[in-house]
């Protein structure tokens, strides 16, 4: 799963970006998966862009929704 | 995702040529030479023993489909775990031996051969007399299954396996060796009548019932069961549904008892989701207490169910909409996974149907084989952990829509309860039995004595009922 093209975004608390020391923010992104997009609220840079995707997120309601997408 | 367009079958074609494979007598179980032909619109899968002639059977009935499915990916991967030599050859060795070519997907642990029906078409041929295996031989059974490596589904099964009080602990113990998806294979019986023990299963860690599901009417079930059934699977659904667990409705489709209720299933399916996830058809074989060489008539191959689908959706639903099993070998399954809208019409899922015209689809990655790990181990199947995951990911009930406030991830999972799964495997008997599909097969059966045998081998079944794996003493009296 990807997610892509944050934009705009209120504060989160104690994250910060490692690569541009500034605190991150949660921002609405697009995370797409086999041609699939879905809009998502996540931790992201305002500086650079990265986005945060915490473990339980990864390998919880992340990984379900993989599930649900994918084919046998 | 590969989704197939196919064109009309070409008048003559290589694929269309005999191909030879190897298979069994259906009287001695010796391996014998075989070829699969084309008869007419059919793919025959012939044989000769020396002592006991010859032998023929349709495995295929439909050379465009066929063709379609001959394109797909062969998946391969080495065992985990090789727990018998190669001595006399396939389907012979099997424990697994070191020329399988497939993982474990889904492993069925069999609890007990007692079971509260005595139904005609019985692949165990269990019934009222039979045992439980103990708790201790079960840990010794999940103990083969952990020193195999890597992750499986775990597929509880018997004789009827809700026959046993201690059912819930053996979920427990599973679930306590880190196994991730268990479902138990059911008559339902106990499952409509007995709310506190289903509660029990769930809690211990149930993730989805098999549920034996052949029809509509009580016709059927009483030819292939041997009782009304109806009222009682309806009550067993609603029941599941109540405990939290997702369901699959199992038809075994034999010509001329319920093959007329393709459409119907699919109906009553539709009617009871989100509680019911899916419907996986399985074309009767003869194995166990269905024995004997069955007349031609009497068999279905997988594409006259998916064409039975296609017909009763109207429209909606073609057949390139289901594809070849892509982690087994192709001609063992078939598989799809749709929509349901407010009116209970099936569509294929946005973004999912390949375009007109026989526009390439993404291929399916494939492993060529297992290979090493760095630790000298065998690495697990990206193929067959792909197929456990899209199976847990369907067959699970999904979550009641949240209170609150939804992001895409929610409604992705909500969504879920609209997705209904069709998909139907092929299993094969003595007489249909193809070695090259055996050693593809990823459905196991984990045995004495540190085995796992495909479920095919384990069941195969002679003219006069002996077994190659399956002991006397698990079968019922």
């Amino acid at each position: 799963m990807t997610p892509t093209a944050p934009e705009g975004g209120a504060e989160t608390a104690g994250l910060i970006c490692a690569a541009c020391d500034r605190p991150l923010v949660v921002g609405r992104v697009r995370a797409s998966y086999l041609g699939q997009s879905f809009p998502v609220d996540l931790p992201r840079c305002p500086g650079c862009g990265f986005v945060y995707v915490s473990e339980d997120l990864a390998g919880g309601k992340m990984l379900a929704v993989e599930q649900a997408l994918e084919d046998k | 995702m590969t989704l197939i367009d196919f064109p009309a079958p070409p008048a003559s074609a290589d694929a269309l040529a005999p191909s030879a494979t190897e298979s069994v007598c259906p009287v001695c179980l010796a391996t014998v030479p075989a070829e699969r032909c084309v008869e007419g619109d059919a793919i025959v899968l012939v044989k000769t023993c020396p002592d006991h002639g010859s032998f023929s059977a349709p495995v295929w009935r439909g050379l465009a489909s066929h063709r379609a499915w001959s394109a797909a990916s062969v998946a391969a991967a080495r065992p985990r775990a090789v727990a018998t030599p190669v001595e006399r050859g396939c389907p012979h060795d099997c424990g697994l031996c070191a020329d399988h070519r497939q993982q474990s997907c889904c492993v069925l642990l069999e609890v007990t051969s007692r079971c509260d029906l005595a139904c005609p078409v019985c692949y165990a041929a269990v019934g009222q007399g039979g045992r439980d295996l103990s708790l201790a031989e079960i840990d010794a059974r999940l103990d083969t299954l952990v020193a195999a490596g890597g992750q499986v589904h775990v597929q509880l099964s018997g004789g009827e396996p809700t026959i046993r009080d201690d059912l819930p602990e053996i979920v427990r113990r599973i679930r306590a060796r880190g196994f991730d998806f268990v479902q138990i294979n059911s008559n339902g019986v106990r499952l409509a009548c007995d709310p506190d023990y289903l509660r029990d299963l769930v809690a211990a860690g149930l993730d989805c019932v098999f549920l034996q599901f052949d029809g509509v009417d009580d016709g059927v079930h009483r030819a292939l069961r041997g009782a009304r059934l109806m009222r009682l699977k309806a009550r067993a659904i609603a029941a599941c549904g109540e405990a939290g667990v997702g369901v699959v409705l199992v038809p075994t489709v034999v010509p001329g008892v319920n093959d007329g209720q393709i459409g119907a299933i699919v109906d009553f399916a539709i009617a009871h989701m989100p509680t019911v996830r899916a419907v996986h058809f399985q074309p009767v074989a003869h194995f166990g207490r269905c024995r004997g060489e069955p007349a031609t008539a009497a068999r279905i191959t997988l594409p006259e169910i998916v064409e039975a689908l296609v017909a009763h959706a109207g429209g909606a639903l073609r057949f390139e909409d289901f594809r070849a099993g892509s982690a087994e070998n192709p001609f063992c399954s078939f598989s799809g996974r749709f929509r349901v809208d407010d009116a209970g019409r099936l569509a294929p899922r946005p973004g999912m149907r390949a375009a007109c015209c026989g526009t390439p689809a993404p291929a399916v990655t494939t492993s060529c084989c297992g290979g090493a790990a760095d630790d000298g181990s065998v690495r697990a199947s990206p193929d067959v952990a792909r197929a456990r995951r899209a199976v847990a990911g369907q067959w699970t009930l999904p979550p009641a829509a949240a209170e609150g406030p939804r992001d895409g991830f929610d409604a992705v999972l909500v969504d879920r309860a609209r997705t209904l799964g069709l998909s139907g495997m092929a299993f094969q008997d003595a007489w249909t039995l193809d070695l090259e599909r055996l050693r593809s097969c990823h459905v196991h059966v984990v045995a004495d004595g540190g085995r796992l045998i495909p479920f095919c081998a384990y069941n195969l079944t002679a003219t006069d009922g002996r077994s190659l794996y399956r002991s006397p003493a698990e079968a019922g009296a």
